[in-house]
């Protein structure tokens, strides 16, 4: 199974990607580090006439920080910068931790965070502790930008959000709230070097000895990734105590929909989102009430 | 012991430097003008008759040079255990039935590979679904579906062993135990598929290039199916990337490729992918395992009760062999006086299930070595000690079997303990941590002439020169595993050359010496390494002769080759270089050049090999309690593999061994529904990742085997079979689950861990 055949474009500039999105709609596709297209291709799940790749414009390599802004994330940048960037690291931890856990080094030299988003694959490491964060992406179209929060992106496994002619410029992460702490926990088959089988991210902001703020964001046990809402409202303005972890694990294991496949069946992928939202909610808080 | 200047001391393979930065070339990377490539059509359905097969569409696809059925091939029924023509149960492309999903029903030449996979699909075929059975259980039922006519009940090969009273052990036992095990089936995942070249030269003569363990395998089966005669075959192996049992048997891409080169007139290439590969491929045999073993109070064994059923899948393959293998694995490593063995090789409508590194040792040792970690809890005596206790020793007589000639094993459990302090890590490790042993026994080639060769095991041919190098011609097969690098270290050592001053030829059937059955059961060093020796002496013989009569020597001088001369032992300034003494016979053979031919064929050495290896295993683990999984932490291996070759190529091994018996332990199965393969790509046939590998301590046990070449055995499977019981063990000792059901999964251990919280309260 070679690639099929394709005609390959590599424009200048953002403008210029999107009017050949434009123009080509269906038949045209983006490729940033291409180690999901490329696969998807080879085993003729996608095939498309034109690759768009973003590789030539330069604007989308970059990662920066803005204190009023926040953190921009490029859609050129690689798995591997983002893992290592000295500020993500610092104030974005657990971004940088799912970054540098996925794939192999060489996959992260090529692949991007932004790709890992797109592919909407349910168990992309990426996503959930972006969607913690409250991230939003810039989306950029012939006529101009607009902006769409992470979680109102996906619409299943592969599919998002996106008209013709529009591609994602890069993600904005909001600046960390004070009092706040992320984590970001998986669970797959062999200890290293594989796709989730379950993956959870957990934001709390405490101040005051409560709660403010709380986000649970469980991964590979629905179409998409999802927050679990019902969970987080049991935590709420509450005390962020052992016991009411707990519970709020079990509850987020009520709202996973896991499905049995060839890589863990639903009842175990259930038992691991209490596990892993437990395991998210002690770190996250451990990290809150360090800052 | 003897000093060695070449064996012995670690050596890195010069093919490493070539394989490392993609020189080698593989058989894939093989184009010859003109080629054509082909695909096969395989069977979606388990179990089907094949009403009809329409090509025609297929044929007039622009592009396509030939297509093959069943109906267009000779009728000549194929297999390994040749000795036993009813046991050869393959066509090349099923002529009637399709007997599991993936099974080869056509075949397409084209002149290009996306052109021959379009062709497929435009290959017609009417199928009558028949039921399947995909279990032992149901394939044994009475008026199960029959797989294969000749096997009414599903059964195509039955062993049995005996000796002793085993009844009568039982009665003096004051401790008997009964457990059934079962195991699952693995891939090879060897990292090159399948993939081989053929040409058809002008006088129909075929020359097949392929990706093989057994070229003279493949030359023999290849001409009986193609009814050409077997000199008019040549079969040669380029590079393999790793086989590990599952490239033993001539394939039917194997006979294809010649077939087509025939009626076309032009080279054929087929190369599996991974996805074939893993959907259809050989496999390590499941089993299901009844095992009785009875004890005395302090532990004596006295008798064990051994059946083993063996689901072989669709055909024999190489399930023969282990149906007669893991019963003789099963009285290895201790004392058995009494010991009976059942064995029963079933078909389904799976993939056929074949040899796979260790050949029915990894299924039977894990059920041995668990019981014995059980046997040991209840008896109240440490699983080292137990096995100190039972252990084998040189010596022991296995009746009708074997003699052992050399025998490390108590040194290696002693070894492993104080390695791993085993002693002081039983008593204290951290709350979820957990050690535990696994031990084996392996083989260092068959004597069972199942092939039915007419030709010795293993054959050599040294050439020597007056430049002082030399030339080894053998039939043996280096698939990766380093067989070129230890047979030139052999010859070196023997002619006193340096590695640089060998070239070796190996495994081309027309040009190196008749014969050698292959790589597998780990014979190459020892039966291949033998036959080196014994060419090696014969040169040693007429430089020995030239060199006397120049200095006009003493009969009674004893005679060495060392450090490139050679000369009178005891007086070293009567001798000359390597090359001039070459030159000196040369001369005398009025210019015939000096050559020599070995060979070694296992005489007198009992029904199955000539030298046992022997080895323990202490794994640490850790397990997390919430999520199941498990980390191997550490692994301390000591082992009995005689004198060792290349230190650093035995290191490789025993790593290797690891690293497939951990995926075998604990990630590695196929997942499949109603006969089908679901997992076929690696990211869901999950190998362990380099990152998973513990952490990895060994120590080689001193012996030295008479039998093999300078005290050589076995080093490259036997490592792989203690390592799953180990980790089991050190599961067990570390959550109260115990598996005897391989894999051992996150689920099994929750599960385990819910039912000894729950065994725990009710005691309390
Ligand atoms: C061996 C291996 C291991 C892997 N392991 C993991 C793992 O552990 N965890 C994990 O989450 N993933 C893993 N992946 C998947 C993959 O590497 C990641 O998803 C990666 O981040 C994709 O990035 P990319 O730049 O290569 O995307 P690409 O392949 O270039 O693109 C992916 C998809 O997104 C679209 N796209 C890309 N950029 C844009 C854009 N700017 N705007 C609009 N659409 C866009 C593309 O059209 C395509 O459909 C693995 C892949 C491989 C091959």
């Amino acid at each position: 199974m070679g690639l099929p055949k394709f005609n390959y474009v590599a424009p200048e500039t953002v403008q210029e990607a999107c009017q050949i999105l434009e123009k080509l709609g269906g038949q045209a596709k983006v490729m940033a580090g291409g180690t999901d297209l490329l696969i998807k291709m080879k085993h003729g799940a996608l095939r498309p006439k034109t690759i768009v790749g973003l590789r030539k414009i330069k604007e989308l390599r970059k990662i920066s920080f803005r204190k009023n802004q926040g953190l921009f994330i490029g859609a050129m940048a690689l798995l591997e910068e983002v893992a290592s960037h000295p500020k993500v690291k610092k104030l974005y931890p657990a971004v940088a931790y799912a970054a540098s856990q996925t794939a192999t080094v060489q996959i992260r030299n090529m692949g991007t965070v932004v790709g890992n988003i797109c592919n909407a694959a349910p168990s992309a490491d990426n996503i959930p502790s972006l969607m913690a964060f409250g991230a939003e992406l810039i989306i950029a179209s012939p006529n101009g930008e607009r902006r769409i929060l992470l979680e109102n992106f996906f619409k299943g496994p592969g599919e998002v959000n996106l008209n013709r002619g529009e591609l994602v410029k890069g993600v904005l992460v909001p600046p960390p709230p004070e009092g706040s702490g992320v984590s970001y926990q998986f669970i797959s088959q062999r200890s290293k070097v594989d796709i989730a089988a379950v993956c959870v991210a957990a934001m709390v902001v405490i101040d005051k000895g409560r709660t403010r703020d709380v986000k649970i964001v469980l991964g590979a046990v629905a179409p998409t990734p999802i927050r679990a809402l019902e969970a987080e409202g049991l935590l709420r303005g509450k005390k962020l105590a052992d016991r009411s972890i707990q519970k709020a694990a079990e509850q987020a294991s009520q709202e996973a929909r896991p499905i049995t496949d060839m890589r863990a069946t639903s009842e175990y992928r259930r038992l691991m989102v209490a596990v892993l939202t437990k395991r998210a909610l002690l770190e996250a808080r451990q990290m809150a009430l360090a800052s | 012991m003897r000093e060695f200047s070449v064996v012995g001391k670690d050596i890195p393979r010069p093919d490493a430097w070539l394989k490392a930065t993609g020189k080698a070339v593989y058989t894939d990377d093989i184009k010859l003008p003109g080629m054509l490539y082909g695909k096969l059509l395989r069977s979606p359905l388990p179990h089907a008759r094949i009403v009809n097969i329409d090509v025609s569409k297929a044929q007039a696809l622009p592009g396509v040079k030939c297509v093959i059925t069943g109906q267009d091939i000779p009728k000549v029924k194929y297999g390994n255990w040749r000795l036993f023509p009813a046991t050869q149960d393959e066509y090349a492309l099923a002529i009637d039935k399709v007997r599991f999903v993936g099974d080869e029903v056509a075949a397409v030449a084209a002149i290009d590979p996306d052109i021959a996979a379009e062709a497929l699909q435009l290959i017609e075929v009417e199928y009558e679904e028949l039921p399947p059975v995909f279990d032992i259980e149901s394939a044994l039922k009475e008026g199960a579906p029959v797989i294969h006519e000749e096997s009414p009940n599903n059964v195509s090969v039955t062993r049995k062993i005996e000796y002793g009273d085993v009844e009568e052990g039982f009665s003096k036992a004051d401790y008997v135990r009964e457990d059934t095990f079962t195991v699952h089936a693995v891939s090879h995942a060897y990292l090159e598929p399948c993939s081989t070249v053929a040409q058809c030269d002008l006088d129909g003569r075929i020359t097949l290039w392929t990706s093989t363990q057994t070229p003279y395998i493949i030359q023999c089966l290849l001409a009986s199916t193609l009814e050409m005669r077997e000199n008019d075959v040549r079969v040669i192996k380029p590079y393999v990337g790793g086989g590990f049992g599952g490239k033993m048997e001539l394939r039917p891409w194997e006979f294809c490729a010649a077939f087509m080169a025939k009626l076309t007139g032009r080279p054929v290439k087929f190369t599996l992918t991974r996805e074939e590969e893993l959907a259809t491929g050989r496999r390590r045999h499941p089993m299901v395992i009844y095992s009785k073993v009875g004890f005395k109070k302090d532990g004596t064994l006295v008798a064990k009760d051994l059946k083993i059923s063996l689901d072989g899948g669709g055909y024999n393959s190489m399930g023969p062999t282990a149906t007669f293998l893991c019963g003789n694995f099963g009285a290895m490593l201790y004392r058995y006086p009494n010991y009976r063995f059942f064995g029963q090789h079933v078909y389904t409508n799976k993939p056929p299930a074949g040899a796979m590194r260790g050949f029915g040792a990894p299924q039977s040792l894990f059920a041995t070595e668990t019981q014995m970690n059980m046997a040991a809890e209840e008896l109240g005596i440490d699983p080292i000690e137990l096995r100190i206790k039972n252990a084998m020793v040189e010596g022991d007589v296995i009746p009708d079997v074997a003699t052992i000639s050399s025998c490390g094993f108590i040194d290696s459990l002693k070894e492993a303990a104080r390695m791993s302090n085993w002693k002081k890590k039983r008593k204290s490790l951290a709350p979820g941590e957990g050690i535990g042993v696994g031990c084996y026994s392996f083989i260092s080639g068959g004597v069972f002439n199942w092939f039915n060769t007419q030709y010795p095991f293993s054959a050599a041919e040294v050439r020597v020169f007056s430049d002082g190098t030399a030339h080894l011609l053998t039939m043996a097969s280096d698939i990766g595993q380093g067989s070129d690098t230890a047979l030139k270290q052999i010859l070196a050592e023997e002619l006193g050359l340096e590695m640089k001053d060998i070239r070796v030829t190996s495994a081309d059937t027309a040009v190196t010496p008749q014969a050698d059955l292959g790589t597998w059961g780990s014979r190459v060093t020892l039966m291949a390494g033998n036959a080196v020796i014994d060419a090696a002496k014969k040169i040693k013989e007429k430089l020995f002769g030239a060199v006397s009569a120049r200095f006009n020597l003493n009969v009674i001088y004893d005679m060495e080759c060392k450090g490139g001369r050679v000369y009178a032992k005891g007086r070293p300034d009567r001798g000359m270089s390597f090359g001039e003494a070459v030159a000196m016979v040369q001369k005398a053979q009025r210019g015939e050049p000096l050559v020599a031919r070995g060979y070694y064929t296992p005489r007198g050495k009992g029904l199955v090999t000539p030298a046992f290896s022997f080895g323990a295993q202490v794994a640490h683990v850790a397990v997390d309690q919430e999520t199941g999984k498990v980390e191997v932490k550490k692994i301390w291996t000591a082992h009995d593999c005689g004198t060792v070759i290349n230190p650093m190529a035995a290191e490789g091994q025993l790593e290797g061994s690891i690293h497939m018996a951990l995926g075998y332990a604990l990630s590695e199965q196929f997942v499949m529904d109603k006969g089908k393969t679901l997992n076929t790509t690696f990211l869901d046939y999950k190998i362990p990742a380099a990152m998973d590998m513990p952490q990895s301590k060994s120590a080689i046990v001193d012996t030295y085997e008479p039998e093999g070449p300078m005290g050589a055995k076995e080093v490259g499977e036997g490592l792989v079979s203690p390592t799953a019981p180990a980790i089991a063990e050190a599961v067990y000792h570390a959550t109260g689950y115990r598996c005897k059901d391989l894999p051992i999964t996150p689920e099994k251990i929750l599960k385990g861990l819910r039912d000894t919280k729950k065994r725990k309260r009710k005691r309390s």
